[in-house]
């Protein structure tokens, strides 16, 4: 069995480099990294340092231009758009800034959606979500479409969404940024609380505060590149 | 982890296509209700077309040789006595007609001794197309003996008695009671000429037969030709000309011997009434070319609503991959919703213009409310009645259904397309 799969995540120089009209910009330059299972990490940095790119390639939604990936032991950069797909499905989940739940669908039906893809059982879907709903304070608003949540409460479920499929790691990219601080605080602490006791692997990218400060391991990010490294004590 | 199900996601894809169409309800009623105009259109033109061609092809079959006709190979060009049936081909035919595969669709069998002659009077000779009939099966079957404007049609008992087009008897000074010479090549290659006496006179509003069609008795032109009982073809009338091509197969087998031996050949009216198929033809695909042109238009609606639907949706689609769809299965939400939006459109529509049909199939359309000129109409040498009655097919009802869908399905098609190539990481970018 190769090191990689030990990890949550190995990146091995990876570049993104990106074409606009006649320039070049090199998105994320030489990053090289790994993230351990069970781990709750920050990768920082003011706006444009790559750190929302180096997230969407460890997700997969976007293939580096050099280098190699492993996200659970599974390489990432000879995969086809299906099996990509199926990896995002299996092991990975997403919280978006912007929310992004379903609008046709209620609360319940979004966070069961990922675990719908996977053919869990339907007892088994609603067991687990009710049960992350009871945990992240959104118990009996279950029914509810988006469009009938607040900001915070539509993230809670987002949460719940990412989690309850059991993936291997969750990317949460700036995860707070359209929320107010007190509903930033109560999310980091949902957040905080899962990782602590389900073992879930967060990897945020962020230049919130609140969460550089929850995080124990912070990575900064400036230009595309990595700047520093800190394993919080 | 449990094993996925494709039937999940099937599942899934048609839940999200359900509930998208219902979001923009205005948008989707617009487009569903140009789909149940077109549908309800589409079926009730269909079926009055059918209906209005049956009428034709049963008017102009009537006046002809039958929607199915048996006669001698050379008959139909040469019209000559000599190339009648053989004796034993009539016998055979009743027989085949009985068969309970067909005999519930035969509504009437009628004999002729047709021949092409000339018609005299003192006050000159014409051209003539002189059949012996037997004015019972014949009056079962032609409009002629209804068409009568002096006189009366033959009865069974006639022997020397003549029905005549009006416009022949105009031309010969004919009157009721007149007398006339018919003259033709017999059976022996000779000219013979029979003596006989106007006893009707008739006006069908179609000149080829008014100017040139003289009825006698059946016995008396197989006397006078010689041809003893031998007719030169039978016809058949069926309840509906849908059932014509298995009966000429019927028949055909039937009559598989005289039929190798050159003695006889089965036509349906298509092949014996080349003008009258045309006719029909030309009006079918004018419905068609209309029909086509007014649904490509429908489909460049549900084009616009669909591929609307999917550019207000990138970052949803995005979304969608990022959780585990793949690009294919997001294709398919775009193209389930098309689908469904024309399927039930299209159905709607089809059952409106069914309900509306339905109310005239009683009582028809009488089409000389909207253009005086169709009392007096003709088309591909049948006289056209003014009152139309739609006829039902189910055929006609799965066609429109399924070219509605076929419409829809392909105007999905570029939209859904769209859905599978958007760049999932850009779509989901947070526009500040």
């Amino acid at each position: 069995m190769s090191e990689s799969n030990n990890h949550a995540v190995r990146t091995d120089a990876v570049w993104k480099v990106f074409k606009q009209e006649a320039e070049e910009v090199q998105a994320v330059r030489d990053v090289s990294l790994t993230i351990g299972a069970g781990e709750f990490t920050a990768i920082a940095g003011p706006s444009g340092s790559g750190k929302t790119t180096l997230l969407n390639l460890i997700g997969g939604l976007t293939r580096p231009t050099r280098g190699q990936i492993w996200v659970a032991g599974e390489e990432l950069s000879q995969m086809s758009t299906g099996a990509l797909a199926q990896l995002r499905l299996k092991q990975i989940g997403f919280i978006f800034q912007a929310y992004n739940l379903l609008p046709v669908l209620s609360a319940m039906e979004n966070a069961e959606f990922p675990m719908l893809l996977q053919g869990v059982e339907a007892r088994e879907r609603a067991d687990r979500v009710r049960r992350l709903f009871a945990r992240t304070g959104m118990a009996g608003l279950e029914d509810r479409r988006p469009g009938k949540l607040s900001g915070g409460q539509q993230q809670r479920v987002a949460i719940v969404r990412a989690v309850a499929s059991k993936p291997a790691l969750v990317l949460a990219d700036e995860p707070t940024a359209n929320l107010d601080s007190s509903s930033s605080e109560s999310l980091l602490e949902v957040m905080a609380e899962l990782n602590l006791n389900l073992g879930v692997t967060f990897v945020f990218a962020t230049h919130d505060d609140r969460v550089m400060k929850r995080a124990r391991r912070l990575i900064r990010m400036v230009d595309g590149a990595i700047d520093s490294d800190e394993i919080k004590t | 982890m449990t094993q996925q199900r494709p039937s999940m996601h099937i599942g899934v894809i048609v839940t999200l296509a359900l509930r998208n169409i219902r979001r923009n309800l205005r948008r989707t009623i617009l487009t569903a209700t140009a789909l149940i105009i077109g549908g309800a259109l589409l079926i009730f033109t269909l079926l009055l077309s059918d209906g209005t061609h049956e009428q034709w092809i049963d008017s102009g079959v009537r006046t002809g040789s039958g929607h199915v006709t048996i006669e001698r190979p050379e008959f139909r060009l040469s019209r000559k006595i000599e190339d009648r049936l053989p004796a034993s081909t009539s016998p055979a035919v009743m027989t085949a007609l009985k068969s309970p595969d067909v005999s519930e669709h035969v509504t009437a069998v009628f004999t002729r001794l047709s021949v092409n002659g000339l018609a005299s009077s003192p006050a000159g000779a014409r051209p003539a197309q002189i059949l012996g009939i037997d004015p019972v099966s014949e009056a079962a079957v032609s409009p002629l003996d209804d068409q009568v404007v002096d006189g009366r049609y033959l009865e069974s008992d006639d022997r020397l008695a003549a029905y005549v087009g009006g416009g022949l008897a105009d031309r010969l000074d004919l009157r009721l009671g007149s007398r006339l010479v018919l003259t033709a090549q017999d059976a022996k290659k000779d000219i013979a000429g029979q003596l006989v006496r106007v006893v009707g006179i008739f006006r069908s509003g179609l000149p080829e037969l008014d100017q040139s069609v003289i009825h006698i008795p059946l016995a008396t032109a197989g006397d006078w030709l010689g041809a003893g009982h031998d007719v030169t073809n039978i016809g058949v009338i069926v309840d509906d000309s849908i059932v014509v091509p298995s009966l000429v197969r019927h028949l055909q087998q039937a009559l598989a011997d005289p039929i190798a031996r050159g003695d006889a050949t089965v036509m349906g009216w298509r092949e014996a009434m080349p003008a009258l198929r045309d006719a029909v033809l030309i009006d079918e695909w004018g419905a068609y070319i209309l029909f086509g042109i007014l649904f490509v238009i429908i489909g460049f609606g549900i084009v616009n609503t669909v591929l609307m639907s999917v550019l207000n949706r990138h970052r949803e689609f995005g979304v969608l991959q990022a959780l585990g769809l793949t690009p294919r299965q997001t294709g398919a939400v775009v193209l389930v919703e098309g689908l469904t939006l024309t399927a039930v459109g299209g159905v709607v529509g089809v059952g409106l213009g069914l309900v509306f049909t339905w109310f005239l199939m009683s009582d028809g359309l009488d089409m000389s409310q909207l253009n005086s000129t169709m009392d007096n109409l003709q088309f591909g040498g049948v006289a056209i009645d003014p009152v139309v009655y739609p006829v039902f097919r189910t055929t006609r009802v799965i066609q429109s259904v399924g070219y509605i869908l076929l419409i829809g399905g392909v105007a999905s098609l570029y939209p859904a397309f769209r859905a599978t190539t958007i760049d999932v990481a850009e779509s989901m970018k947070f526009e500040r």
